[in-house]
């Protein structure tokens, strides 16, 4: 498909002349990227981040793939099926794909790599396929399979392989990424020939003479001309560490959520660059976001705490290393104390609650809904199918759980300097780095 | 105690007091003029604080002034204009600013005291500064400042963005904390803490040092008190611990807001240990020189008071040499001074009193003679008279009547050789005088020999020749045997005796008595007569001295030589017209005697 596409530019240069020669795609190049830091380059330890996905995709494949509209599509796996019950599915692999380490994929390794990550999955390896057995029966485990997590990795003697378009060049954890395009990649060579990727720098000064790509965040989109944004998708929540004591101290959650204003939050705090979140899933993804309500009401919220007779007082944790988190935690605080809720933000990991970045996993809501709910503790949901109604009714009972309380979601953002062609990201904020390719620099 | 321990002790006390007085007077004088000195460095070193303090101030003005000026100031003002308000355009601005002007505080202020951008408190914009001063100033003030972790203090300036009618206000400052304290610039020996007056009880939780740690707050209560009482400022010495060296001076100085309640009192310590270390050395100095001169007291004070008592020890055995008789004892003189001049003026004194006893022996010496000879020629001239006359009565018998011749001679003849006799027995007295004998002590009853010599003159006591003498014995029987002389002694009786009658020429009463006395007896014979003077008394024992008409005045001489030979005294107490009694002392054995006899060579 790839190769069609590139066939239909090349042609199209050549009628258009020289004078599109500058707009036309082209190999080689080195593309600079600043983005947030990683310790390591395991898929698993990538994946809590829309950054950490980013470098995932370079490295390795998934068997399948989500695209913008949610839909699954074929990854190192061309095609799939299962049995009625949708317990045990069989997965063909896609042949002459071979990993950065010069090994061949086979049956055996992709079984031997999603063993290592679910490991309650029975996965057995045939000639050309691979067989995976669940319990609790899933109804859409191709999609889970597109998770970055669940990335084919070879893991041979400490050393990572993955089949991906990049190979890395030099790793210096957490401070320096050099990657170099795969000539033998099975889905076409990407354009950049190289890639160099800053870790951890400060991103707060974006200067595209050192950097062609810089993850921002979204407050910075504001201020930074070539900024773009995604869809709001990573959700930003109160997470209570426990169930409500009684049905009072759920009114004081409630209070709680009622005293915030997640507009100041927004479009103040985070500049513009988040947008109030009524539910879980962001409305752009699930449609149905209008049912919930999340508005400010103070008013309510010192009734319901004049009514409980109580002056709670919660530890409000947040993550030492997030200046936003910390932002937020003290508005949040300060909106509490307007309605007679005593919250102190601390960095302290054994807080009452938790100030939490859930950062979409997948575009298919059902898997995002369920990997968001099993990493802040709760029961994930279970879908008997994929329609809406059965989303909404499992988002609606996590929120009357009242351990979670959605703030804002916001969006991914990265600053793209002009030479930079081709760009673009799913509405999530993944990038689509192989389709980059670099124009001629301006003096 | 001896004059030399005695001169020795002195000297020595001399010194050490004189020591432990100059290092006390020392000690005293370097105190005072370490305390000035330390009061005046503590001043020195509070003014240099409080100039640190003001420049600080300063540089914090200084600062928001530079910040009320900026370019993002006058952006903010005009875009806290707009309606509806946008909190987003410059909610971090703040924070950037302060980061760079190196300000703790950072506030954006509209009018009405709502929050546009915080530093110190990011997430507070469009609350209200609830500490805002309704009068703002430029001049730096200690302020409280709200903060996510509470109310905490600051050194801050506000100055204003004129914008129109909607002036914006910027409140920037440094936060009075452990970093700040620690980044002043303080002179050496000094250490700077803060207490925060934020509650009404006292906190140690709410001092602040530099180090992070305080040894213990408690011993700052009291100033801290005082400063918050009084509002101004106060010094106190702190005593960390039981280690004097540990002290410090601590001067309290209250910092006052805008309101002038006292916010904080900045505490200003400065270490005493130079002071407490120069004062024991000091001490140790003057113990030091205490025990030297206790040492050299006792050798310059035993050599001065050999070399002063040397003379004085040399007099006092010239005084026992002559105590003991030595009338020509003389001490050495070893020097010029005054004890040289004693010395000289005793060797005077006792060439002179050696000089007039001779004098005085030869004087007594012709008295005697001259008494003698007037005794001799009274004595020998009573039987010389007759003599001659009886002679010349024979020549003119012989002449003028030769029938009578022959009986006048044979009466003359009786007279001379009577008269003869009595010139043998004058010549006899003398002659026994000077050939009085040695005792022969035996044992002898006192009472029996009273009784034998009154029973001798028995007849006398009624002759004619006076009044009828009535003599009374009252002896004590148990007095018991005595170890004397027996003739010796009955001979000094009869001379009492003797004298006695002749002092009651018109009768009396003579009365002899013994009894005992101790480890003595006595003897005493008393008469009713005529009594002496006390000038008869004096002389009575004196040889050849008699205050009768007839006698040699040799008798009571006798008395006391035989009474002297037996180691016993004889006295006299006599009264003119009342009659005499004489008293003898004797001892009991001869043992007794000697140890008498020892006793008066001492005396």
């Amino acid at each position: 498909m790839r190769l069609i596409a590139l066939r239909l530019l090349v042609a199209s240069s050549l009628l258009l002349g020289n004078a599109a020669a500058a707009t036309r795609p082209h190999y080689g190049g080195n593309l600079r990227v600043m983005m947030s830091a990683s310790g390591s380059l395991d898929p698993v330890e990538l994946s809590g981040t829309v950054g950490g996905g980013n470098i995932a995709r370079l490295l390795f494949d998934t068997l399948t793939t989500t695209d913008d509209r949610g839909i699954t599509q074929a990854g190192l796996a061309t095609s799939w099926q299962s049995d009625p019950e949708n317990r045990n599915w069989q997965f063909s692999l896609r042949p002459g794909v071979g990993f950065s380490d010069g090994s061949p994929l086979t049956p055996e390794s992709v079984a031997a790599s999603l063993r290592t990550v679910n490991p309650t999955w029975h996965v057995a390896a045939g000639s050309d396929s691979v067989a995976i057995q669940v319990d609790p029966l899933n109804v859409d485990l191709p999609a889970v399979l597109a998770l970055v997590r669940n990335s084919i990795v070879r893991r041979e003697g400490g050393k990572l392989a993955g089949t991906g378009p990049f190979t890395v060049g030099e790793w210096l954890p957490g401070k320096r990424l050099a990657l170099t395009a795969r000539e033998d990649y099975w889905n076409g060579r990407a354009f950049l020939s190289s890639m160099d990727i800053d870790l951890g720098g400060n991103s707060q000064a974006v200067d595209f003479g050192r950097h062609h790509v810089v993850e921002i965040t979204p407050e910075q989109a504001r201020r930074v001309a070539g900024s773009r944004v995604s869809a709001p998708s990573e959700l930003l929540a109160l997470v209570f560490a426990r169930t409500p004591a009684s049905a009072m101290e759920g009114r004081l959650r409630g209070a709680l959520s009622s005293s915030i204003d997640r507009k100041v939050i927004a479009e103040v705090i985070l500049q513009s660059g988040a947008e109030p979140a009524r539910g879980l899933l962001p409305g752009w993804l699930t449609g149905y976001d209008f049912l919930f309500s999340t508005d400010t009401n103070l008013a309510s919220a010192r009734q319901a705490v004049a009514e409980t007779k109580q002056k709670p007082a919660w530890s409000l944790g947040y993550d030492a290393n997030d200046p936003l988190a910390r932002l937020v935690s003290e508005r949040i605080a300060l909106n509490a104390s307007d309605a007679g809720i005593r919250l102190l933000p601390t960095p302290r990991a054994d807080s009452d609650v938790r100030l939490v970045r859930l950062s979409l996993a997948s575009l298919d809501p059902h898997i995002a809904i369920e990997s968001w709910a099993a990493s802040i503790g709760l029961v994930p949901p279970k879908f008997a199918g994929g329609s809406s109604e059965e989303l909404y009714a499992a988002e609606r009972v996590l929120l009357q759980t009242q351990q979670v309380i959605p703030l804002v979601h916001v969006k991914a953002a990265v600053a793209v300097a002009g030479v930079v062609n081709g760009w673009s990201n799913s509405r999530s904020g993944d990038w689509h780095l192989v389709d980059v390719w670099l124009g001629v620099e301006k003096p | 105690m001896s004059f030399r321990r005695k001169l020795l002790l002195a000297f020595a006390l001399t010194v050490v007091l004189s020591v432990i007085t100059v290092a006390w007077i020392a000690s005293v004088v370097t105190r005072r003029a370490f305390e000035q000195a330390d009061n005046e460095r503590s001043a020195a070193l509070v003014a240099q604080f409080r100039h640190e303090f003001a420049r600080r101030g300063q540089e914090v003005a200084r600062r928001v002034h530079n910040i009320a000026g900026g370019e993002t100031a006058t952006r903010m003002a005009a875009a806290a204009a707009n309606s509806p308000r946008d909190y987003g355009a410059f909610v971090n601005d703040a924070k950037t600013i302060a980061e760079e002007q190196q300000l703790d505080f950072l506030e954006f202020v509209d009018g009405d005291g709502t929050i546009l951008s915080s530093a110190q408190w990011p997430a507070k914009f469009g609350y209200k500064e609830s500490n805002l001063s309704p009068s703002i100033t430029q001049e730096t003030v200690l302020r409280k400042q709200e903060a996510p972790e509470g109310t905490v203090l600051g050194l801050c300036a506000t100055d204003q963005v004129a914008n129109g009618s909607s002036p914006i206000f910027v409140i920037g400052g440094q936060r009075l904390d452990k970093d700040f304290l620690a980044s002043l610039e303080l002179p050496a020996g000094m250490r700077v803490m803060f207490y925060q007056n934020l509650e009404s009880q006292l906190s140690s939780k709410l001092l602040l040092d530099p180090s992070g740690s305080l040894q213990d707050p408690a011993q700052l209560t009291t100033l801290i008190n005082h400063a918050r009482a009084q509002k101004q400022d106060v010094a106190e010495i702190v005593h960390w611990s039981g280690d004097a060296a540990e002290d410090e001076t601590v001067h309290a100085i209250p910092l006052s807001g805008d309101d002038n309640h006292v916010l904080g009192i900045l505490l200003a310590g400065t270490s005493r240990r130079p002071y407490v270390e120069l004062l024991r050395r000091i001490r140790s100095g003057a113990l030091l020189a205490a025990a030297a001169g206790l040492v050299f007291a006792t050798l310059f004070s035993s050599w001065v008071g050999a070399r002063v008592t040397r003379p004085v020890v040399r007099l006092a055995e010239a005084a026992r040499e002559v105590a003991a008789g030595n009338w020509y004892a003389q001490a050495e003189v070893t020097s010029s001074d005054e004890l040289g001049e004693l010395s000289e003026a005793f060797n005077r004194m006792t060439r002179d009193l050696a000089e007039q006893r001779e004098r005085l022996v030869k004087t007594e010496r012709i008295a005697a003679w001259r008494e003698l000879a007037r005794r001799l020629a009274h004595e020998l001239k009573n039987p010389l008279f007759p003599l001659q006359l009886t002679v010349e009565n024979l020549l003119r018998a012989r002449q003028q009547s030769p029938e009578q011749f022959e009986e006048i001679f044979q009466e003359s003849s009786a007279t001379l050789l009577a008269e003869i006799a009595n010139l043998k027995a004058v010549v006899a007295r003398f002659s026994d005088f000077a050939r009085m004998p040695q005792p022969q002590l035996q044992s002898l009853d006192l009472n029996e020999l009273v009784r034998n010599a009154t029973r001798l003159f028995q007849a006398q006591f009624q002759s004619a020749s006076h009044g009828a003498i009535e003599c009374k014995l009252d002896l004590d029987e148990a007095l018991g045997q005595i170890e004397g002389d027996p003739e010796l002694l009955h001979r000094a009786l009869s001379n009492l005796l003797l004298n006695a009658m002749d002092a009651m020429t018109q009768g009396g009463t003579l009365t002899v008595a013994t009894r005992k006395d101790h480890k003595q007896v006595v003897l005493s014979v008393s008469d009713t007569g005529v009594g002496m003077t006390e000038e008869e008394c004096a002389q009575l024992f004196t040889p050849y001295y008699t205050s009768k008409m007839h006698g040699t005045g040799l008798g009571l001489a006798i008395v006391q030589s035989v009474i002297n030979d037996h180691h016993g005294r004889v006295s006299v107490t006599s009264k003119r017209g009342a009659g005499s009694t004489f008293v003898i002392e004797l001892p009991r054995t001869a043992q007794q005697a000697q140890t008498i006899s020892h006793w008066k060579g001492f005396s």
